[in-house]
């Protein structure tokens, strides 16, 4: 069991322009499960392999335990390491594999014999143990370095992408199981990925990190329900959040936001926008939060025109264009320059019942307690 | 899919089979002339039928130390290849792991020192042997192959640890291995294939050497290859004994390398992932 932190933890390359990991705090408790997610280069990696001791600390501390491990050697942190590429020993045996590191420990054969067995029957392994990993299927292959991890009950687990070379349908039952294995053995977890789902559904917290810094960490729900800046919003949730330029206005006597024909009263839910009126702001709006507003309403709405729709069975995936509406999307490291190729849409994840189909016009709503506002400059939440 | 026609197979494995024969026809003339009687090897034209004798195998036996021979032979090979795997295979390894900018080229350095024509290096070597009281003995050889064996198996053990990812050995220092565990248990047996055509490389390059072990060994040192070329132009010796002879220079390296492929081809199957 371990308690692992990062104390204005640096890491810089020689030859490299920008620092991989800056002033970087984080706290993991014993027994906790972190994940850390974000963009490719965010230094999430960086930072794990830190702990396994396989990265130099350029500055700051590492704690492990209260015992400062910047220069330990990895083998005296006993911690467990699940690598994306799995890095079985392609030489030896399932067995053999999931035993060496106990064999290495100069632990009795029949102990280890034991051991391997028990883990072996926990991941459904045992009529494999005496196949090479080259024999195995990807998601064998990945129980196998599971099993290596799992046999030596270590001071921690990292995961660097453990189910990124999996089919979605292998990567979705391997995310149930390695968050029941780490339930059972409540051993502190700290896993690595760029993919949001798997931050949302397995983390007690996640950190999101962009260019070397955290960005914000905490629960899944208040990430997604209170991100901290714009990055946040839009790294967090799938489909991603739309972002609109806005003027805040004032309507009926209470702050409003306007965006071309859109004009949304805020109510009691805006009142820390009152000292903006006059100024601009952008709107975070959720695509699983607009609704089709029914006929009769008039303020509030907001018109568009549905350019094309994804029919994902239970929804519908509309991609839009709305009047007078700049959509704009946040300064994000991965995919940027294919982002900015296309002109980003508005998107909406409804109901299927709706019969929409390309072309069509369309009027939405969205309850204005769910809409988020930052700073335009700053990007950071209001 | 495309169909390969039947006359096109048959024009291959033709063409295959002659170019064969072209190859081998030599090396069974050399190997039949051992079992012919003397007067029948030049006999025009050639015959293709005698009744075979074992007097040239005799003959051989009566003339050379066949026994000592092949011993120079295996010790130097084997201590050649011994020693340049045991040079070569961690410094190519360290290359391979550098972070300097500068590995690749001192493996590329490597491989020119194998490239130096050998002879200009036989020289000074050899008055270098002379002083240190090695030359004439089988280590004068050894040491001098294992400098430009050890060179190749440097240069070509650097591809293939640099080929290797360095996940396994990574995760062999997690699982609690030293630096030097993880290279021994981990990135060694990785690489078992390649080792196995060094050392074939090393075996056959020495066991076939001809010029260092005449420069550098004496009488009692000398290996089958070099006994081989003395064997001709005597009077004594007749073109039966060296095809006698020439059995114990060709069967050890061939049989070595039957089975050593046997290792080469499992290790390259099994590979990684």
């Amino acid at each position: 069991m371990a308690q692992i932190s990062f104390e204005n933890v640096s890491k810089t390359y020689p030859g490299g322009k920008a620092a991989a990991l800056v002033n970087f705090n984080l706290n993991i408790k014993d027994g906790e499960f972190i994940v850390l997610v974000g963009p490719s280069g965010c230094g999430k990696t960086t930072a794990l392999r830190m702990i396994a001791g396989l990265e130099d600390i350029s500055g700051g501390t590492l704690r492990i335990n209260d015992t400062v491990a910047n220069e330990q050697a990895p083998r005296d942190r006993d911690i467990a390491m699940v690598f994306q590429s799995y890095a079985l020993y392609p030489h030896l045996t399932v067995a053999e594999n999931i035993a060496f590191g106990l064999k290495v420990r100069g632990i009795k054969t029949d102990v280890i014999a034991k051991k391997v067995r028990e883990t072996a029957d926990l991941l459904e392994l045992t009529e494999f143990l005496d196949r090479k990993p080259a024999r195995l299927s990807g998601g064998q292959r990945q129980r196998v370095a599971m099993g290596r991890a799992l046999v030596r009950s270590p001071n921690a687990f990292l995961m660097d992408e453990p189910l990124s070379n999996l089919d979605a349908r292998l990567r979705g039952q391997m995310r149930a199981e390695i968050s029941r294995l780490q339930r059972m053995t409540a051993v502190t977890t700290v896993y690595v990925t760029h993919d949001q789902v798997e931050a949302m559904t397995m983390g007690d917290r996640v950190a999101v990190m962009n260019k070397g810094t955290i960005q914000q960490l905490d629960t899944p729900r208040r990430l997604y329900d209170k991100p901290a800046n714009m990055f946040v919003a839009s790294f967090i949730g799938s489909p991603p959040i739309n972002f609109m330029e806005a003027a805040v206005v004032s309507h009926d006597g209470g702050p409003a936001v306007s965006c071309g024909d859109f004009l949304l009263p805020l109510g009691i839910s805006g009142a820390r926008l009152s000292p903006r009126i006059g100024g601009k702001v952008i709107l975070g709006i959720r695509p699983e939060h607009l609704k089709v507003a029914p006929q009769s309403r008039s303020t509030g709405v907001l018109s568009a025109e549905t350019s094309f729709v994804e029919d994902l069975g239970a929804t519908l995936l509309l991609h839009m264009s709305g009047h007078g509406i700049a959509i704009g999307h946040a300064n994000m490291v991965e995919d940027e320059r294919d982002l900015m190729k296309t002109a980003p849409k508005l998107k909406a994840l409804i109901d299927s019942s709706h019969r929409i189909s390309r072309g069509d016009a369309i009027a939405l709503t969205v309850d204005p307690s769910l809409v988020l506002f930052f700073d335009p400059e700053t990007g950071v939440t209001l | 899919m495309a169909r390969v026609s039947t006359r096109r197979v048959v024009f291959e494995r033709v063409t295959i089979l002659l170019i064969t024969i072209l190859f081998l026809l030599p090396v069974f003339w050399l190997i039949s002339t051992a079992y012919k009687p003397s007067n029948q090897i030049f006999s025009a034209p050639p015959r293709l039928t005698f009744e075979p004798t074992f007097d040239q195998f005799r003959q051989a036996f009566a003339i050379f130390d066949v026994v000592s021979l092949v011993r120079s032979s295996l010790v130097i090979s084997i201590g050649t290849t011994v020693l340049s795997l045991l040079l070569g295979v961690p410094a190519g390894y360290a290359l391979a792991r550098s972070k300097s900018r500068f590995a690749p080229g001192f493996a590329y350095f490597f491989l020119a020192i194998r490239m130096i024509p050998a002879i200009a290096a036989l020289i000074p070597f050899y008055l270098l042997m002379r002083d240190i009281g090695l030359l004439g003995t089988w280590w004068a050889v050894i040491v001098f192959n294992t400098m430009l064996n050890c060179a190749f198996v440097t240069w070509m053990m650097f591809s293939y640890f640099k080929a290797l990812p360095p996940d396994m050995e990574e995760a062999a220092l997690t699982d609690g291995c030293t630096q030097m565990g993880a290279f021994l248990k981990v990135a060694v047996p990785t690489v078992r294939s390649g080792m196995i055509a060094c050392a074939l490389f090393c075996m056959m390059f020495s066991w076939n050497d001809f010029l260092h072990p005449m420069f550098l060994t004496t009488l009692d040192a000398k290996p089958i290859s070099v006994a081989l070329l003395t064997a001709y132009g005597t009077k004594d010796i007749t073109w039966g004994t060296l095809g006698a002879l020439a059995h114990f220079s060709t069967i050890p390296i061939v049989l070595m390398a039957l089975f050593m492929n046997r290792y080469f081809v499992q290790g390259a199957t099994n590979g990684v992932q």
